[in-house]
């Protein structure tokens, strides 16, 4: 038995470091959300900080905006019930019929999500606008009249988003097919129900509040979506609520004010969505759906397994083949035309893109960024889950919901608030890559929280108990026990984080500054400014150096570390 | 068995007072003390949801309680006042947990060292030290195989092994076999009770069931509802539940009740008269008869004949009313005296459903019960 009095000493130890680390981190998020929320409410010279008066003017002048409003809502609208439709088919095919490869099939289904709505926007804007989209060329080369499709109207940016978000519906809802039992479905046919009718009675109702969450989260990250709507509706001067603010606070005077008021009002709804969300899949989260993973019963469709496999590879195809087929055939090209000539073809795109300054740094910057925000994050973030989930101390309920945050806020609207919170801050990092890595360290938050959780949670509390049992101390308990058990969870999360904020948009735009430039904010400058074509090239040098920048670590790691005992 | 090669750690003792354990607003440790001897034995033994594994937790320092003491060897581990609070890994316990939590990571062999590495130990006295524990459960071939490669049995024993192998002064055992098969269960049953007994250790057991209980305790304490209900040595506990609850819990037994009739007692027995007219003799074992009495009889106490056989108390007739064949016995249900009783007969000689057959109930296996101390 060791003395009182050094028990006494060491108790406290992790207790008052989870404590500081948690309400520094909760700090983060709620400082820029406390500036937001005050410029929302001034009301003096729109450019006067801290503001001369405080009202609630910014949100009675909303109304004016009413049509940013609508099209928010039905550009969102029409994004989710593609994007539903998608996950809940895609769902279906690979995780309850017998298509032929439904394995490979369902990793590729990540695919989407990596291509990301920007290089999607690009992409289709390529493919599809009014005039000179490939596919309208062709349209009119076979004797069309005008054009056959326009991304540029809310329905074209609407099915943009849908692509991309489509590979999160299929997640979402298709892990809620998985998770179904079998025996309930083999029940009510044992006792006379018919396929169909098990179908609808059983099989439907179970999935359904799966599918509704999914809706839900979908439809609020749909709110909150940013470059699609950018890159598409910018240049026709359609806008919906994001791409409102961006332009409220980059043209002259910029009206800071109301921009604020337009966040928070986005915020509100969706917090109330992201509540709702978290209602349902813990409501319905029945008995019968548990967290076992069941060997969902296959359906054998037969004549069918063909069509719907063409099915799975047209969603893919147009998802991600076309659009990186695309933007690979306008960046070889003087000028991006739908029928290839010789002349046509040239490097000089890549050349150029290589020789800017503008784009090396930014490109440079980025790696740098995304390296130091994925390795500072994985052990912030692995942290603050072991204590919200393991360490059992007071308060950690709350912690945990002022970090998830940053799910329910547009990084945009976050951004906004962090200009405004970090303008007035003592060091002077406004403008600097280090106010671009806490941004990305609070908005990416809930992104590595939940994957590192998701880890965390199936790693029995009792590995850590026995440890502790055999007299480990905190530290070497954690080293020996609970990191080793946690890695497959914190190299995902390095991943998603570095694959993340080396393509973050939203919140860089803003934050960026002329000395502190990253790629993505970079990509859509020239874009509105420069040639099509050199886009195309920045935009797939970028997918090519985080491609060459994870097999480099990768690599690298995997000889540093030869995990032992596997 | 042999030696260890080290000498382990002196036994220590326990004392729980008072342990109040609260999670938000349901109370699962209701104030509870009991004391385990150095080198003692003893069993928690409880239906789930008793407050037994809370307990152990609590010992083990894994669970914080509200208030109370707990000494180890005499040294306070958890006091509310003064506040004492050591945490679990200085408190020279060592626990095997229900789900065994063997680190699927490591291989056997490091399992099992990893609390002689804790303690920094020199290699070579490692190997020596975790061969000899190997060769104690039995396991020394598997030492270079990856844990998560192991039967459900193999990590048991790979459990065991770990929580001994550093000497600690108190093993606690968290209901170790509830996820083994019944064969497995009963062998490893005696394996712990012969490591028990070779290491000398105290250790306090976790379990819910009876069987595991009376055969690897020197003690057991009987739990309800974060209360204990009875303590005392397994035979005492068998043979003299102390109320129905106890006495319904531990073992199968039929629960006679009615009103006293003192007059009708022979010398040191007790006498009721059930609701339907049964006159039963007991035994009062010291305890005080009430208004109500209530009499615990062992459903394998009562004996079954065809004819009546001589004697003056305690012979009754009754009807067989279900045969269920279960093997090493035969249980009935009889229709007696307006109610069910439920006798355990041999497999030998059964008696047909719808018979008519006789009870015998010695009147020392009638044991009465005290009054119920607390409302439910």
């Amino acid at each position: 038995m060791e003395s009182r009095a050094r028990a006494r000493r060491l108790w406290p130890g992790p207790r008052l470091v989870s404590l500081l680390v948690g309400g520094a981190a909760a700090v983060l998020v709620l400082y820029p959300i406390a500036f937001l929320l005050q410029a929302s409410l001034s009301v003096g010279d729109p450019q006067a900080r801290p503001p001369e008066a405080y009202g609630l003017g910014n949100f009675a002048d909303l109304p004016r905006y009413g049509h940013i409003f609508a099209n928010t809502v039905s550009v969102a609208v029409a994004a989710t019930v593609m994007a539903v439709v998608f996950g809940f088919v895609m769902g279906w095919i690979l995780s309850r019929t017998n298509v032929p490869g439904r394995g490979a099939l369902e990793q590729l289904m990540a695919l989407p999500y990596y291509v990301t709505p920007l290089m999607g926007a690009l992409a289709w804007s390529l493919i599809g606008s009014p005039s000179g989209g490939f596919l309208n060329q062709v349209w009119r080369a076979v004797g069309g009249e005008s054009h056959l499709i326009d991304v540029t109207t809310p329905y074209g940016i609407a099915w943009v988003m849908a692509l991309f978000e489509g590979s999160v519906a299929f997640v979402m809802i298709g892990a809620v097919m998985k998770s179904m039992d079998p025996a309930l479905e083999e029940a009510s046919q044992v006792l006379g129900a018919g396929r169909l009718r098990t179908m609808l009675r059983i099989t439907l109702p179970l999935v359904l509040p799966g599918v509704l969450g999914a809706a839900i989260f979908v439809f609020a990250e749909m709110l909150g979506s940013f470059s699609a709507a950018l890159v598409l509706g910018l240049p026709s001067r359609f806008y919906v609520v994001t791409t409102a603010m961006y332009q409220l606070v980059s043209q002259y005077p910029p009206q800071f004010p109301r921009a604020a008021a337009m966040g928070v009002s986005l915020f509100g709804v969706m917090f109330a969505m992201v509540y709702v969300y978290r209602r349902i899949i813990r409501a319905g989260s029945y008995a019968t759906i548990t967290g076992k993973a069941f060997r969902p019963r296959v359906m054998d469709v037969a004549g069918l397994r063909w069509p719907l496999l063409a099915l799975c590879g047209a969603y893919l195809g147009i998802a991600v083949v076309l659009p990186v087929v695309t933007l690979l055939y306008a960046s070889f090209q003087r000028l991006a035309t739908a029928f290839p000539r010789a002349s046509n073809f040239t490097l000089a795109n890549y050349e150029t893109a290589l020789s800017l300054d503008a784009v090396r740094t930014a490109l440079w910057d980025s790696l740098l960024l995304g390296l130091g925000t994925a390795s500072i994050g994985v052990v912030l973030m692995g942290f603050l889950a072991w204590m919200i989930y393991r360490s059992r101390l007071p308060g950690v309920g709350a912690i945990e919901y002022v970090l998830m945050f940053p799910q329910a806020v547009p990084r945009l609207v976050f951004a906004f608030g962090m200009l405004w919170a970090w303008l007035i801050f003592p060091i002077p990092i406004y403008g600097t890559l280090w106010l671009l890595l806490i941004a990305y360290l609070t908005v990416f938050l809930p992104l590595g929280l939940r994957t590192i959780a998701g880890v965390m949670l199936q790693i029995d509390r009792s590995l850590e108990e026995s440890a502790q049992m055999c007299g480990a101390s905190w530290g070497y308990r954690m080293r020996t026990v609970t990191m080793p058990l946690l890695r497959p969870g914190l190299i995902a999360a390095w991943l998603l984080l570095f694959i993340a904020s080396v393509r973050e948009l939203g919140a860089s735009i803003l934050l960026m500054g002329p000395k502190a430039k990253v790629i993505t904010p970079t990509i859509v400058e020239s874009w509105f400014s420069t040639s099509t074509e050199l886009t195309a090239a920045m935009a797939l040098l970028q997918t090519l150096a985080v491609s060459v920048a994870l097999v480099l670590l990768f690599t690298m790691a995997r000889r540093a570390t030869q995990p032992a005992g596997e | 068995m042999s030696q260890p090669p080290v000498p382990v750690r002196r036994a220590a003792s326990i004392e729980v007072r008072d342990l109040v354990v609260r999670y938000g607003a349901v109370t699962a440790v209701r104030g509870i003390s009991f004391s385990v001897a150095a080198g003692e034995h003893v069993t928690l033994l409880g239906p789930s949801g008793c407050g037994k594994t809370t307990t152990l937790r609590a010992i083990a320092g894994l669970e914080p309680p509200e208030s109370g003491e707990i000494r180890i060897d005499g040294q306070p581990v958890f006091s509310s006042s003064p506040r004492v609070r050591v945490p679990p890994e200085q408190r020279g316990l060592s626990m095997v947990f229900q789900s065994y939590a063997i680190w699927p990571h490591m291989t056997v062999f490091d399992n099992v060292a990893y609390g002689l590495r804790v303690r920094k130990m020199p290699e070579a006295e490692i190997r020596e030290r975790v061969a000899w524990a190997l060769g104690l459960v039995q396991m020394r071939e598997l030492a270079t195989r990856s844990a998560s490669k192991l039967s459900g049995g193999q990590q048991q024993r790979v459990a065991l092994a770990r929580a001994f192998v550093f000497g600690p002064a108190v093993l606690l055992f968290d209901e170790p076999l509830s996820n083994l098969d019944a064969k497995l269960r009963a062998e490893m049953r005696l394996e712990i009770k012969e490591l028990q007994r070779a290491l000398g250790i105290t250790s306090v057991y976790v379990t819910h069931d009876l069987e595991e209980a009376l055969a690897i305790s020197d003690r057991i304490v009987v739990m309800r509802d974060g209360a204990i209900e009875q303590a005392g040595t397994p035979a005492e506990i068998y043979d003299l539940p102390r109320n129905p609850f106890v006495a319904d819990f531990v073992g199968s037994a039929n629960l006679i009740e009615g009103r006293p009739r003192p007059e009708l007692a022979g010398p040191g027995l007790v006498a009721l008269e059930t609701a339907g007219g049964a006159i039963v003799h007991g035994t009062a074992y010291g305890r005080r008869p009430g208004d109500r009495m209530c009499l615990s009889v062992r459903t394998v106490h009562v004996r079954l004949s065809r004819e009546r056989p001589a004697g003056a108390v305690n012979v009754w007739p009754a009807t067989v009313r279900r045969r269920v064949f279960q093997g090493d016995f035969t249980q009935y249900r009889l229709d007696w005296d307006g109610r069910t009783l439920v006798v355990r007969g041999v497999t030998a000689d059964p008696v047909d459903e719808g018979s008519t057959v006789y009870l015998t109930v010695e009147p020392r296996h009638c044991v009465l019960l005290e009054g119920e101390t607390r409302p439910r």
